[in-house]
């Protein structure tokens, strides 16, 4: 559900940020209208609260395992506007620190889960639920089919974002630049697991979490409830800018006119020459007479290609986490959240060595890295594109960055992920192998540039760096806090769960294993509320009072300047010449 | 000379529970005052009615003569003065300590009082330095340990140079170590002539950090008195939950830092 880098075209990313800037305008006004001074923790530590959902792994009947996103919980308890805003910063904390999602699809996953996700699920809830009392079935059970329709319609927006790409992006030879699939291909694929295991997860979790609120804290409930929060009145606008954006990203991608009906057909035939001709092979003279039918052909190598793209992704998941399957939740899940503070904690050392990435200004790197990875996603040639893997590796070596590492902690991951989804390319998609080594490099190169920005800069610098491309200082500021206070839940939660696990006799039935997962969430989310109290508190001790104020960094130097020139050059030049 | 602060008959309520039952207590300049109690005594909620972080419903908290209220501490003047002045250390460092760094958690306060930022980078390495914890700098607070989380907190109080700094157990889930340097770093500021209200319930280092003990039971005040008076009031100290008649062995000389009391003293008293 995480888009990665490299699977979007920039102007569909572009589009995509645009769609989602309103509504994080419009929602962070509210919020600063609405509760002022004690958004800022609350913000924040429920931000680390979703992020922290993210995490928890939780046993699907029928012997998999799924974790949820969580934007029903955070809608129902927040409000659509603070759970718009809080699943976006918990995205952009995966994107920049934990490669995650990619940094130009960062809109686009906002779009589809914080923004699609936390109003449909808002929708559903408040449908559903009506005026049920507070600790009724029915708010459970609405609360779980108002998660399991939010993911599910974030999926669709992301099937439907990757079935355009091929469409309407394509080489001089006809491969498709990102995405390879079209719509018929991509949306089923997607919709398979979502509307099965993920959707699944996610409603055990909505469900869950709200029913244990109902025991536990039924005033966290009450904010949701309809008595409470006047009609919205901004809704009927927000609904006609969601129309209207599949439309933006159409008009951005490609002229009205070309984008015709001869579109289809001919993307069609490309990927079905090598079907007809495989079946034809075998049974030469004998090839079924449905294939030469275009229609029926279509379906047919769509029901294919569906059924290629999952077994690779789930072959390969299975090859790259042999053990993950014979482990329980708790182990599992400890296991995840052990990886994230390892891995926080040694891209911190490694930004304290000596190396040339290191000296830069993080504000230069920010600039100059983010120029280059756009320019990554942007290029038209495999020449290019392999230039610039080729450029990351030369920064890694300059900045005592090993290849051991990006291999283990970029180079591969990538490859299981998008490898898995490209590999079905190399027979579905026209010019197959060239549209499976674009996305497969770019995706590899994107993750690289963003990770070494990751390895050689400390993060509350990185932090302020973004504060200086003039994002809003409360952004910056939640995004610090719910930074910090995700490693005190990755703490508590490991906790939690190593408690739990030395009393545990015996393995536990998915069922109970289930309850546990989603009880745990649920005191994690008290304490998440909690804490967020108590931390205002301690702000107001000492002088804050609803403006968060940030310390500037001293002017960027000339050299500082002439390297932001010479980086941003490099990239316009890069994607100039791979027009 | 007017008091920092003075109670005047408060009562506070949490959720229909009475935390504080009709305090009155008076705070004097320059003076350090040791708030003890039991879990759950009212101790905190005191210390927060104090640093204007909870207002009570009953009786009413002055500061240097002036009513400290909700409304009062709405007005910007008044609220950028009463925390300039007023330093609290939270309990917890995990609350206090929010910031992305330990430059920024020191750097927070100046900051949010507008100073300049080049007299905020002065003041902030002047504190590091004084603290002994200038090489923690760029730390993020969950790299750091509990004594050093704890110095942090100060420091970040500190910045602001407060006269009045509030305490909510200093010295709790310490090593001896960290102990010892914190009650240190207390008593030398507070030599500048400062007051200091702090919430424990540590009764070994209270000579030297208090002139004087408020015992709280079940939020009331059960006495006042200097730290001697107050260990050596054994019913006292045994109503307020602080000491338990028990027994023990000894196998080495008893030491006289601190009183000691035996079962079967008590019994005889």
């Amino acid at each position: 559900m995480h888009i990665p880098d490299g699977y979007l075209s920039p102007s569909t990313c572009a589009s995509l940020y645009a769609a989602a800037a309103p509504f994080w305008y419009v929602a962070l006004r509210r919020v600063r209208a609405a509760l002022r001074t004690r958004a800022v923790p609350l913000l924040s530590v429920f931000a680390a609260f979703s992020f922290l959902i993210m995490m928890f792994n939780l046993p699907l009947p029928g012997g998999t395992t799924g974790h949820a996103v969580g934007m029903a919980i955070a809608a129902i308890v927040l409000g659509p506007s603070m759970a718009i805003l809080a699943v976006s910063i918990a995205l952009l904390i995966q994107a920049l620190f934990f490669g995650d999602g990619g940094i130009t699809a960062f809109g686009a996953n906002c779009f589809n889960m914080a923004i699609v996700g936390s109003l449909t699920a808002f929708c559903v809830y408040r449908l559903l639920a009506r005026k049920a009392p507070i600790t009724s079935v029915r708010r459970l059970l609405a609360a779980g089919f108002a998660g399991y329709a939010a993911i599910n319609l974030a999926a669709l927006c992301a099937a439907i974002e990757f079935g355009i790409q091929p469409i309407l992006f394509h080489d001089a030879s006809g491969a498709p630049l990102y995405a390879p699939y079209p719509l018929g291909i991509s949306i089923p694929a997607m919709m398979l697991g979502h509307l099965t295991f993920a959707g699944l997860a996610e409603f055990v979790v909505s469900a869950g979490v709200v029913g244990y609120l109902q025991r536990a804290s039924p005033e966290l409930l009450e904010s949701s409830a309809p008595h409470n929060r006047p009609v919205q009145s901004l809704w009927p606008g927000l609904a006609l800018l969601a129309a209207l954006t599949p439309f933006g990203i159409l008009a951005a991608g490609a002229a009205w006119g070309e984008w015709s009906i001869e579109e289809f057909p001919t993307q069609v035939p490309a990927g079905l020459a090598r079907w007809s001709s495989l079946w034809a092979a075998p049974f030469a003279g004998y090839a079924p007479v449905f294939v030469h039918n275009p229609s029926l052909a279509y379906l047919l190598s769509a029901v294919l290609g569906i059924a290629l793209i999952v077994l690779c992704v789930f072959l390969l998941k299975r090859l790259f986490a042999p053990t993950s399957r014979r482990r329980g939740f708790v182990e599992q899940t400890i296991h995840r959240l052990l990886r994230a503070i390892q891995d926080a904690f040694f891209a911190e050392d490694t930004a304290r060595q000596p190396g040339f990435l290191q000296r830069l200004d993080p504000r230069v790197k920010l600039a100059g890295l983010g120029a280059l990875l756009v320019s990554a996603i942007a290029v038209r040639k495999l020449s290019l594109l392999t230039a610039l893997f080729l450029f990351c590796v030369l920064l890694a070596m300059a900045s005592n960055i090993s290849m051991r590492i990006l291999a283990t902690r970029v180079w591969l991951p990538v490859l299981a992920f998008t490898g898995a989804i490209a590999l079905p390319a190399l027979v579905l998609a026209p010019h197959g192998e060239r549209s499976a080594a674009f996305l497969v490099l770019r995706a590899e190169t994107a993750a690289s540039f963003a990770f070494l920005v990751l390895l050689s800069t400390l993060w509350s610098r990185l932090l302020y760096a973004l504060h200086f491309f003039r994002i809003p200082t409360l952004v910056v500021g939640v995004l610090a806090m719910t930074y910090r206070y995700i490693f005190l839940f990755l703490e508590t939660a490991r906790t939690m769960l190593e408690a739990r696990q030395t009393r545990l006799v015996g393995p536990l039935a998915p069922a109970q294993q289930r309850r546990l997962a989603v009880s745990n969430v649920g005191v994690l989310l008290q304490k998440t509320l909690q804490l967020g109290g108590e931390v205002h508190i301690a702000m107001v001790a000492r002088g804050f009072r609803g403006d968060l104020r940030l310390l500037d960094d001293p002017r960027l130097t000339g050299s500082g300047w002439l390297q932001v020139a010479a980086l941003l050059t490099l990239s316009s030049l890069t994607i100039w010449v791979g027009r | 000379m007017t008091s920092p602060f003075q109670v005047s008959g408060v009562s506070y309520f949490y959720n229909g529970l009475q935390a504080l039952q009709d305090i009155s207590l008076q705070i004097q300049p320059g003076e350090r005052v040791a708030l003890l109690g039991a879990n759950g005594s009212g101790k905190s909620t005191l210390l927060r009615l104090l640093a204007g972080l909870s207002f009570p419903r009953q009786g009413s908290v002055s500061f240097f003569g002036e009513p400290l209220t909700e409304p009062r501490l709405r007005e910007e003047e008044f609220f950028f003065a009463f925390r300039r002045r007023v330093g609290m250390v939270f309990q917890n460092p995990d609350v206090q300590l929010f910031n992305p760094s330990v430059f920024d958690e020191v750097a927070f306060g100046p900051l949010q009082l507008r100073w300049p930022p080049d007299r905020i980078r002065a003041r902030v390495a002047e504190l590091l330095e004084h603290l002994d914890i200038a090489a923690l700098k760029d730390r993020p607070p969950y790299r750091l340990s509990g004594g050093e989380k704890k110095r942090v907190a100060i420091a970040s109080v500190l910045a602001l140079d407060p006269e009045i700094l509030i305490l909510d157990e200093p010295l709790a889930a310490l090593d001896p170590l960290s102990q010892n340097k914190i009650s240190e770093l207390l008593v030398s500021w507070s030599d500048r002539s400062k007051t200091v209200i702090m919430a424990t319930h540590d009764l070994d280092a209270l000579e030297e950090i208090a002139d004087r003990c408020v015992v709280l039971e079940s939020g009331r005040i059960a006495g006042i008195g200097k730290p001697l008076e107050i260990l050596h009031d054994v019913a006292l100290l045994e109503r307020a939950r602080l000491l338990r008649p028990h027994r023990h062995a000894h196998r080495m000389p008893i030491s006289a830092s601190h009183p000691h009391v035996h079962a079967k003293d008590v019994e005889q008293s």
